[in-house]
């Protein structure tokens, strides 16, 4: 972590270095406060009170300067830092094989991205300047009481341990119901979350009270763990009042025995004391505080690293020559298993060969692994054993660049971004123009839905692209992986959510305009496959039958009950 | 008091004057506290940091409503404003007492030193006394307002028209419940004290300064008139440069979510290069603004400093003037260098609170917005008991959004006991028809039906409870699997659960599950596949056992083959019940006793298959495509 910050060394001595004039200052300060009163005030010599106040004035607008220019190089350092931090995790995160995303899950790696990021940079920011304060002040305050009177600093000793007590206990105590707080909360987002998504089956149901009582327990529960906390914490402070003015009292009261004794105190150094005093009690304050947030932050620290230091588990083949495109596809004896999973494979030998242009169709119940299979055409993940050539190559000796340019995947969950829909189509090909993006929806049947919208090809897609129904998202996925043009176009159940007629001039069209493409694709309807040049059915990882549809009607037992399953009567006839 | 965590130490207000002023006996530090990270549950949220300053459109109105609050928190309340008063009082005595007490240490009165000395103790144990007891009552005021106004919030939202969920996007509906109402409780928790303690300190310190030396008073307030200048200059520029912050960190947040999320997409394509620029653009957009926004944020504090100190010299400079004139006494001025300290901290408090202020006012403004929404009507009178099931659409016209048209005359009878299949494009009404049967939405004109009674005289809970609706996209919640099956009867036996379960064929994997019935569903199921999440939907449907059925695309995520197990418990399913089924799979359709072809909002064909298929229509060539003639 500390590397990232190496780059800014300059600025990371410059800042404590100005934060010590600014400190310097604020220390001097009350001592010179003194001088005005006793010499100047009490004395009746305003020549003083001018001189000294002029000459402070100076010195404060000097800290002032330091303090600012202390601010500029811990932001500037900070700042940088966090900005590179933030950049290398999202490069990284970009660059994690699917089976690491898969243990992070998305939704934390967003957050280790923003909070844990910006948490770390706070810290560097505090530590340069907070703690670099809080710690001169605490030093500095000492040093400066007992030059002013050791009786008074002997005072604030008999002080400090309470607060540091105070402090811990208190800080100990509450971070424990941090946590059950965060878990409050998400007890209450989780049922609004639910309920929103689900308003209908609720309403369906005539659940609305029912769901009102489960919201009110979670947000009782939430309502009482905040109360808790607030509770505790509402001590701290009187707590921390009482010791401070204790001390205060206890420097006068000292004082005027001092007086008493005939001792010689004057009432600046009095005034000058409490200051100290409360600089020094606060410094401790802040010390704990800053304590806690540096404990958070070893939480974030972590967490990024963890990301930082994964080892990268896909990476480069040893690029071998520049072999010609075909789009012919291999697998030898393939096997895989999950690496999450306990041993149990996806998918057991399975050995096939596609040639350039032909259509294979996968066809097999949930689960049966028919996406595993096509996730490790282009290398979403390794295989176990066995390899996967691709033109004549193994899929481990291509870099990863070039042999994804090969493949085009739709996948399952169509995944759009908050642009316009050209420029989601032409995500794929960013160098496409508007004529080539309308070519691939025409075939992707998409043009005419994109030309009903308000703006056509620029109408923007929002956010997950909810404005568009499934049917639509396939579509637009759809038309992306054409435009790419690769040699190999793999469909994972991309056309579920069509309905029959669009599916069936979809594939007429692809068929009639990429007649030279290789393509691999997932289906649960028979209809959809029926004409593929050859279908695989796959079942529990093995594929137990492989032919044309006529071959597979006479050979394959489970073709046959899905067959059935699907168009019962015609089968007979 | 609750303070995010980026606010635990407000940057650039760590060092407010008070905290190395002079005197500062009764200033702590905020508590140290502040949420845990990651309250933000949606980190692409401007709300995450940095929070822009937003001004609500009608401020009285709502402040009006948000005091309607208060009103039932009288007991509270009241308390809570007498202990401010009493707090405030106290701490604008102790600083003239400390005066005193240096006067007599000058003046060698041993024993009113120690008199005064005890009473300053006393009082400032009263204080702290007060001070707890005050946030222990603003700390329960604002957790009983935040409850009642989140449990108002989640009421409306649950009665809420389907329309508006439709029509309002998720994450907007939560921001509400959770952000909006957790800015108003820290503000409440936070101001309502400042505020009045404020007021109160400002007035009582220009009264006691004024009995004690007018003259320096006049002075005195100059130099604050100076402070409250530079702070309002100076927050001015903050608060833009701090919107334009958050704009950009919005901005970050959004593309780091979706580029994540998307990651296969962009796997795939290899757009890495691409989608890491664009990100380190953003990120550096962001370096910079930050950058500048914290450096001025930081300058607050030795500007407040410089100007404090300035004020300490004039007031010393002119008190030792008037000292030397014999106007006032050594103590008195030391407790004016007080005073003009004590002066500044709630002129800065409410400038501060001033923003935080707006930006709760504006989230009032929105759960306000949002609870002014009128409620789903109740529907009418009548009860359904013991229904026949029959339903007839009669000449409906709906539409979503005015002029583009929906459903066009739509007619339909369905005897008690019929199945009924809707085939159709994506987009020809089906799924229409199931939302103005269920009365999500109400038909524009034309009737709709039950036993002859229109559902519009129906009470709307009789009339869901006699329908039940499986969606194509399911809908689980957080419970075990067990309870997600009894969602319509929780109080149902588990026998009638089992029963429920082995019919719609989810038994089976349900009973291989290591905690079988009692499996918790995280993340409303996402531990369980597609299918089998739609299994336990119809399981739930059949329990609760209704007299009309709608299956709207119930079984798309199922395969074929156990879609055909399941098709058996279907059937037994909708035995004596009128059921409505909306299915792309012919197959699922073809054993329907009618079958009704839409196209475009209208009914183009109705009969049996058979029927249509004699016809050589529309249905036919849909047929024909499933079947037949589609190429690859």
């Amino acid at each position: 972590m500390l590397k990232y910050l190496k780059k800014y060394w300059l600025w990371c001595i410059l800042a404590p270095i100005f934060m010590l004039g600014e400190v310097a200052m604020d220390l001097i300060q009350p001592d010179m406060m003194k001088e005005i009163v006793d010499d100047g005030v009490l004395m009746g010599n305003l020549s003083v009170v001018f001189s000294v106040g002029i000459r402070m004035i100076l010195l404060v607008i000097l800290g002032g300067v330091c303090g600012m220019l202390c601010g500029v190089f811990a932001n500037y350092a900070a700042q940088h830092f966090g900005n590179d931090l933030r950049k290398s995790v999202f490069d990284k995160i970009m660059h994690l094989s699917f089976q690491q995303t898969d243990k992070f899950s998305t939704g934390s790696l967003v957050t280790r991205l923003t909070n844990d990021v910006t948490q770390i940079q706070n810290v560097v920011m505090m530590a340069m300047r907070s703690v670099v304060r809080s710690s001169l002040l605490f030093a500095g305050g000492i040093i400066m009481l007992f030059r002013q009177s050791p009786k008074f600093a002997l005072i604030t000793f008999c002080g400090l341990p309470f607060v540091i007590f105070i402090v811990t206990f208190f800080m100990r105590r509450a971070s424990k119901l941090f946590s059950l707080v965060q878990k409050g909360l998400d007890g209450v987002n989780n049922v609004m979350q639910e309920d929103v998504a689900g308003a209908r089956v609720v309403k369906a149901y005539v659940k609305e009270k029912y769901e009102l009582k489960r919201f009110d327990k979670a947000n009782d529960h939430l309502c009482n763990i905040n109360l808790k906390v607030q509770s505790l914490l509402a001590y701290m402070g009187p707590l921390m009042n009482i010791v401070l003015n204790s001390c205060v009292v206890a420097v006068i009261l000292v004082g005027g025995f001092t007086v008493k004794d005939g001792g010689s105190i004057t009432p600046g150094e009095i005034m000058a004391s409490i200051t100290y005093v409360a600089m020094i009690l606060h410094g401790v304050m802040f010390i704990a505080n800053i304590f806690q947030t540096f404990t958070r932050a070893k939480a974030s620290i972590e967490r990024v690293d963890q990301v930082l230091n994964d080892r990268i588990v896909i990476s480069d083949g040893e690029c071998t020559e520049q072999n010609t495109l075909s789009g012919e596809i291999e697998f030898k004896n393939v096997s895989f298993s999950y690496p999450s999973s306990s041993g149990k494979n996806a998918l057991e030998d399975i050995s096939f060969t596609v040639k350039r242009g032909e259509t294979l169709a996968i066809l097999g119940a949930t689960g049966s692994g028919k996406t595993s299979l096509v996730n490790l055409i282009p290398r979403f993940y390794d295989v176990t054993q066995g390899e996967i050539l691709v033109d004549g190559v193994n899929v481990k000796d291509y870099t990863l660049e070039d042999l994804r340019n090969r493949i085009a995947t739709v996948l399952q969950k169509s995944e759009l971004y908050s642009r316009s829909i050209a420029e989601n189509i032409s995500f794929s090909n960013p160098e496409a123009d508007l004529w080539d993006i309308k070519r691939a929806a025409e075939i992707a049947q998409a043009d005419d839905f994109i030309c009903a919208t308000p703006f056509g090809y620029h109408t923007p897609v929002t956010e997950g692209g909810h404005s568009l129904s499934g049917g639509q998202k396939q579509r637009i996925s759809i038309a992306r992986a054409i435009l790419k043009k690769s040699e190999i176009l793999i469909f994972d159940d991309a056309t579920s959510a069509l309905d029959l007629k669009t599916e069936a001039d979809l594939y007429a069209a692809l068929k009639r305009e990429c007649p030279d493409i290789t393509k691999i694709i997932i289906a649960q309807r028979i209809a959809s496959i029926k004409n593929a040049d050859r279908i695989a059915v796959l079942e529990n990882g093995r594929i137990t039958a492989m032919g044309t549809h006529e071959e597979l009607m006479e050979k394959s037992e489970i073709y046959n009950e899905i067959y059935c399953s699907q168009l019962k009567e015609e089968a007979k006839n | 008091m609750r303070i995010n965590p980026e606010k635990e130490i407000p940057k650039g207000f760590e060092k407010t004057p008070d905290n190395i002023g002079f005197f500062a006996p009764s200033q702590v530090p905020p508590p140290p506290s502040g949420r845990p990270q990651g309250m933000n549950r949606r980190p692409g949220g401007p709300g995450a940091m940095g929070r822009a300053i937003e001004k609500p459109k009608n401020t009285s109105e709502v402040v009006a409503r948000l005091l309607g609050y208060f009103k039932n928190e009288k007991k509270l309340l009241l308390p809570l404003i007498l202990i401010v008063i009493a707090v405030t009082v106290s701490m604008l005595f102790a600083p003239s007492m400390q005066g005193d007490a240096i006067d007599y240490i000058t003046e060698k009165k041993w024993n009113s030193l120690y008199f005064v000395l005890g009473s300053m103790m006393a009082l400032y144990i009263f204080q702290s006394v007060c001070t707890l007891f005050q946030t222990l009552l603003s700390a329960h005021l604002s957790q009983r307002i935040v409850r009642k106004m989140r449990h108002q919030l989640f009421k409306k939202i649950i009665n809420l028209p389907i329309k508006y969920i439709d029509t309002h996007s998720n994450g907007d509906i939560m921001s509400r419940l959770t952000n909006d109402v957790e800015n108003i409780s820290n503000t409440i928790s936070m101001s309502l004290g400042s505020l009045v303690s404020g007021v109160l300190t400002i007035v009582g310190t220009i009264t006691i300064m004024l009995f004690k030396c007018w003259q320096l008073t006049l002075i005195t307030l100059l130099t604050v008139v100076m402070t409250v200048f530079v702070t309002q200059n100076l927050s001015k520029v903050m608060r833009k440069i701090y919107k334009r912050r958050s704009v950009a960190l919005g901005k970050l947040n959004g593309h780091s979510e979706e580029m994540i999320t998307g990651y296969k997409t962009i796997a795939s394509y290899n757009r890495e290069k691409q989608v890491t620029d664009e990100f380190n653009k953003l990120s550096d957009d962001l370096c910079n603004v930050s950058m500048r926004a914290e450096v001025l944020g930081g300058s607050m504090g030795p500007i407040m400093n410089c100007i404090s100190n300035i004020s300490f010299v004039i007031v010393a400079a002119f008190g030792g003037y008037f000292a030397l004139s014999g106007i006032i006494s050594i103590g008195t001025i030391s407790a004016f260098i007080i005073y003009s300290k004590q002066f500044s901290r709630p002129i800065n408090e409410i400038a501060m609170l001033y923003g935080s202020l707006q930006t709760a006012l504006a989230g009032a403004e929105r759960v306000f917005e949002l609870i002014d929404n009128p409620d789903e009507t109740d529907g009418g009178q009548n009860t359904l008991e013991n229904i026949k099931g029959e339903v007839s659409f009669k000449n409906v016209d709906f539409s979503y959004i005015p002029g583009k048209q929906v459903l066009h005359d739509f007619s339909l009878d369905v005897k008690p006991g019929q199945k009924i299949a809707l085939v159709g494009a994506t987009g020809s009404g089906k799924t229409t028809v199931v939302n103005l049967l269920m009365r999500f939405y109400n038909t524009d004109s034309g009737e709709i039906l039950i036993d002859g009674v229109n559902i519009n005289d129906i009470q709307m809970d009789e009339l869901r409870k006699n329908i039940a609706i499986v969606l194509q996209d399911t809908v689980l919640f957080s419970d075990t699997i067990g309870n997600n099956i009894k969602y319509s009867d929780m109080n149902a036996s588990d026998d009638i659960m089992y029963d429920a379960a082995s019919m719609s064929n989810s038994a089976y994997f349900i009973e291989r599950l290591p905690d079988g019935y009692n499996t918790f569903l995280t993340q409303a199921g996402a531990n369980i596949s597609q299918g089998q999440r739609q299994l336990l939907a119809i399981a739930r449907a059949i329990l609760a056992d209704p007299k009309i059925l709608i299956l709207d695309e119930a079984t798309s995520s199922v395969d074929t083959r156990t879609e055909k197990h399941i098709q058996n418990a279907m059937v037994k399913l909708m035995e004596n019940r009128t059921s409505l089924i909306i299915a792309h799979r012919l197959s699922t359709i073809r054993d329907s006793d009618k079958i009704v072809v839409m196209d475009n909002g209208r009914v183009v064909e109705t009969g049996t298959h058979d029927q249509l298929l004699e016809l050589k229509e529309k249905y036919y060539r849909l047929y024909i495509t499933q079947f037949a003639g589609n190429e690859i």
